[in-house]
């Protein structure tokens, strides 16, 4: 059907013009002369102020790493309609021509339809969880058996490091922005997101973070080892490929802010007239919460980030000891986003589940405030946990046991959550499809990963298991069994709507087969041998580790062939899937109303929200009406 | 999905675009968007903020001197450097109600005098910087000083580059009672600026 909302596009460019135009083309010319700029402005500067030597390299390469991504970002386009306008020329109308995709090279532009961006993001992720992924087996075979075999220990460390950083940075956190632009602006009946050029921005930086992560590896002189924590001052001297990871972080930080903003305020203000706060989907309510917590913490990952990075190039003490500089600062920063950080990359997890579950077991949300009213208190109590990462650290000792409070204190509304997804399918009429699979496939491991969780919270738990592999199958049970898995419920659940077509049942089922038992023969061990007192973040181990390390690798093995079966599923059914028709769920939410892809602008007209979105079996129940004859004004809640 | 069914002319999807937008707050888009930023400005601001309190304050390096022995803060002139910067906002201020009234003169003359007072702050900070006596290198207290001046520093800049691009449009007579929110939102920018001077003035001269 999208080929009736085709509209105007600008008339192709021919000539010279293609290489002023945005696009490609530009990159090719624009991005060396940033990279002209970067190398001239620090030694300029140098000169200038009679700083010695002129040249420097550390100093170039992190220039360089702000101003070749900006060079990237102007020819490809990002900046052109600022560019336009801080030259001081009338605005102009829109003529749309920067919105939508008909081929596959319009998803290589600057692209300013959400939905489009949307997939963007999405795919990209799953190349980096594929690098990611791959990184793991990397070391997972070097850890098949005791000694030294493939790589020395700083090559190990490096790929751990890059293994977390790329999962996390450009994998799980993306990920769940790319679901999420895709599908909160249909939900909320809007036709984009508040600031559709911002968002096509902050997807274009995030291919530029992660390049930075994977050049970071192949640094002559080495790659960053000192883990994705990043701690100081071991990372302030690091080979120079430490350089590239904390730029990396930058920009991934900076994208993922800017998504949140966008987030927040589309949220806030381009709700359909009756979609007051308590009519929400719970994605949504998701998402805003994660908005507001990516908004308020991840500055502080950027500060870390910076400081670390300065104590190397600038030569300052912010956490050296030698001149008056307090170590322990940086773990107090760093984990002031990062434990937040954790819950960024799970409650946008927590919204899939609510909307899958309550989909698939033809039910209401049990308790749907106390579901967004759960969310806000993680928010809050998020920011009070920080230094249980830090009870081994040499931190003040009165702190401990607040932060045990705390961490302990914050499992009551993650378990609200939990009873109300067992609630809601209480008496369900359970359709077991794979995005259900993975749902309870979440389920039951969060509930593992949170166990362990409340465990090592616990100060003299935690004094015993730090550093060891209990602590690798504590995130491993929370972030691939907890978020990995939502993601994939997402994937699957929206499969439908971005391509309008039906994924394979059967590979689907395969693939979360596959996956549930690869995940659990890989990290259910690591408990065990993390008791024992297996140290995470080294290459070689006690050779009575042996047989159960071989049986990890060998599973890990199965675990990453299985994501094949899902690459090969989504390959095939986006192009001879069966047609999927505009709400193959039959859910309620808005997004299932519209056909599947859904048209260029979302809506012909605004729907009318009448009531709320989850009254599944409920006779009579409507969410929105279309066509009502004249909207009511809304209220502003 | 109902329009779909809709006989479709040829020339119809000529004019189609977006249905029109349904703002759900009084509040718009991009204030709102202005201020979720500066939220996220105050919290970059509060990194800044924390290490310097661990250096200080936690760490007690220099036998409890702060700074240590052997440096100096060029109190007064930051002191003259604070008066003109405050007194931008007035004139930023002035430029702003200029515009809701219609007097675009003032408009223009706002914006110039406070595109002239934050440079003259920026240029005085890079002449500061320059005669202090000592650099990045030298002790966490340097560490701190430049790190929460140059953050600073650095906004200012950006703020200086909004204000740039306000003046050019204005003097090009874009803005009218009815659309200043360029004006607006770079005003918000720039009061938030001068705020945090304040803030990291007496945090880092005066304390
Ligand atoms: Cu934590």
């Amino acid at each position: 059907m999208t080929e009736l909302h085709e509209h105007h596009t600008a008339p192709a460019r021919t000539g010279i013009r293609r290489l002023t135009g945005p696009g490609w083309l530009r990159v090719l010319w624009v991005t060396p002369i940033f990279f002209g700029i970067g190398v001239g402005l620090p030694v300029l500067i140098r000169w200038l102020a009679h700083w010695h030597p002129v040249w420097k390299g550390s100093v170039i390469l992190t220039v360089e790493l702000v101003t070749v991504p900006l060079g990237f970002l102007v020819g490809i386009g990002g900046f052109d309609y600022w560019a336009h306008y801080a030259s001081g020329r009338p605005t102009v109308e829109d003529d749309h021509s920067s919105h939508g995709a008909k081929s596959w090279r319009d998803y290589f532009r600057v692209n300013t339809d959400h939905k489009v961006i949307g997939i963007q993001y999405v795919v990209t992720t799953i190349i980096f969880f594929c690098i990611g992924g791959l990184l793991a087996m990397l070391f997972r075979a070097e850890l098949a058996q005791p000694g030294d075999q493939y790589f020395n220990p700083q090559t190990f460390n490096v790929l751990v490091s890059n293994h977390a950083a790329l999962m996390i940075f450009l994998f799980v956190i993306p990920a769940f922005a790319g679901l999420g632009n895709y599908v909160i602006p249909l939900m909320l009946g809007a036709a984009d997101m508040a600031f559709p050029r911002l968002n096509a921005l902050s997807f274009w930086l995030l291919p530029m973070a992660g390049l930075m992560l994977v050049a970071g590896m192949v640094t002559p002189g080495g790659g960053p080892s000192a883990g994705w924590t990043c701690y100081a001052p071991l990372c302030s001297h690091q080979p120079l490929g430490q350089v590239f990871f904390n730029m990396g972080v930058q920009w991934a930080g900076a994208s993922s802010i800017m998504t949140a903003l966008n987030f927040l305020v589309t949220i806030i203000t381009m709700r359909a007239p009756g979609m007051t706060f308590w009519r929400m989907p719970l994605l949504v309510w998701a998402n805003f919460t994660t908005s507001l917590l990516v908004v308020i913490a991840t500055p502080f990952i950027a500060g870390s980030q910076f400081f670390v990075m300065f104590d190397r190039v600038l030569h300052t003490h912010f956490f050296e000891p030698g001149g008056g500089g307090y170590v322990l600062g940086y773990q107090h920063i760093f984990w002031f986003y990062s434990h937040p950080a954790v819950y960024i990359m799970m409650l946008p997890g927590f919204g899939i589940i609510s909307e899958v579950i309550a989909v698939m077991s033809r039910k209401p949300v049990f308790g749907y405030r106390l579901m967004a009213l759960s969310l806000m208190a993680i928010l809050v109590l998020g920011f009070s946990v920080w230094a249980h990462h830090m009870f081994v650290a040499g931190m003040a000792g009165w702190l401990r046991v607040p932060m045990m409070v705390t961490s302990m204190v914050i499992a009551v509304p993650t378990g609200i959550k939990i009873f109300s997804w067992l609630a809601t399918m209480w008496e369900g009429r359970i359709h077991f499809t794979t995005p259900m699979l993975f749902a309870l496939g979440f389920l039951s491991m969060f509930v593992i990963g949170g166990l362990s969780g409340i465990y090592l919270a616990s100060v003299p738990i935690d004094i015993h298991a730090s550093d060891t592999y209990f602590i690798v199958a504590h995130i491993h049970y929370v972030l691939f069994g907890g978020s990995v898995f939502t993601i994939f419920a997402g994937i699957y659940y929206w499969f439908p709507k971005m391509t309008g077509r039906m994924y394979d049942e059967r590979l689907g089922k395969l693939h979360f087969w596959l996956t549930f038992i690869g995940f659990n023969l890989t990290f259910f061990p690591m408990h065990y041998i993390g008791l024992q007192g297996m140290p995470r973040r080294v290459a070689d181990y006690a050779g009575r580790f042996a047989d159960i390390n071989l049986f990890i690798s060998i599973a890990s093995f199965g675990l990453g062939a299985s994501t094949l079966v899902f690459l090969y599923n989504m390959a095939k059914s986006w192009k001879h899937g069966e047609p999927a028709g505009g709400n193959p769920w039959r859910a309620l939410t808005l997004e299932w109303q519209v056909s599947s892809p859904p048209p260029i602008f979302n809506f012909d007209e605004i729907p009318q929200v009448v009531g709320h979105p989850y009254e599944y079996g409920v006779p009579g129940a409507k969410h929105a009406i279309f066509g009502a004859p004249k909207p009511e004004p809304v209220g502003t809640d | 999905m109902s329009s779909h069914a809709e006989p479709h002319e040829p020339g119809a999807f000529e004019h189609h675009g977006p249905p029109p937008i349904h703002y759900s707050s009084r509040v718009s888009p991009a204030v709102l968007g202005m201020f979720l930023f500066i939220a996220s400005e105050i919290m970059l601001f509060g990194a800044f903020f924390t290490v310097y309190f661990f250096d200080r304050v936690v760490n007690k390096p220099f036998n409890g001197h702060w700074p240590p022995e052997g440096f100096h803060r060029p109190v007064y002139v930051a002191l003259i450097n604070t008066l003109i910067l405050v007194s931008s906002s007035a004139t930023m201020h002035w430029a702003d109600t200029s515009i809701k009234k219609g007097n675009r003169a003032g408009l223009q003359a706002g914006l110039v005098l406070t595109l002239c007072l934050g440079a003259t702050f920026l240029a005085t900070q890079v002449i500061e910087y320059h005669r202090l006596g000592f650099a990045t290198k030298d002790t966490s207290f340097a560490s701190t000083f430049f790190g929460l001046t140059g953050l600073h520093g650095a906004h200012v800049f950006v703020g200086l580059t909004i204000l740039l691009v306000m003046t050019i449009r204005a003097f090009r007579g874009h803005f009218s009672p009815e659309h200043h929110h360029g004006v607006e939102i770079g005003g918000i920018y720039w009061h938030f600026v001068d705020v945090m001077w304040i803030v990291v003035y007496v945090t880092v001269y005066l304390l």
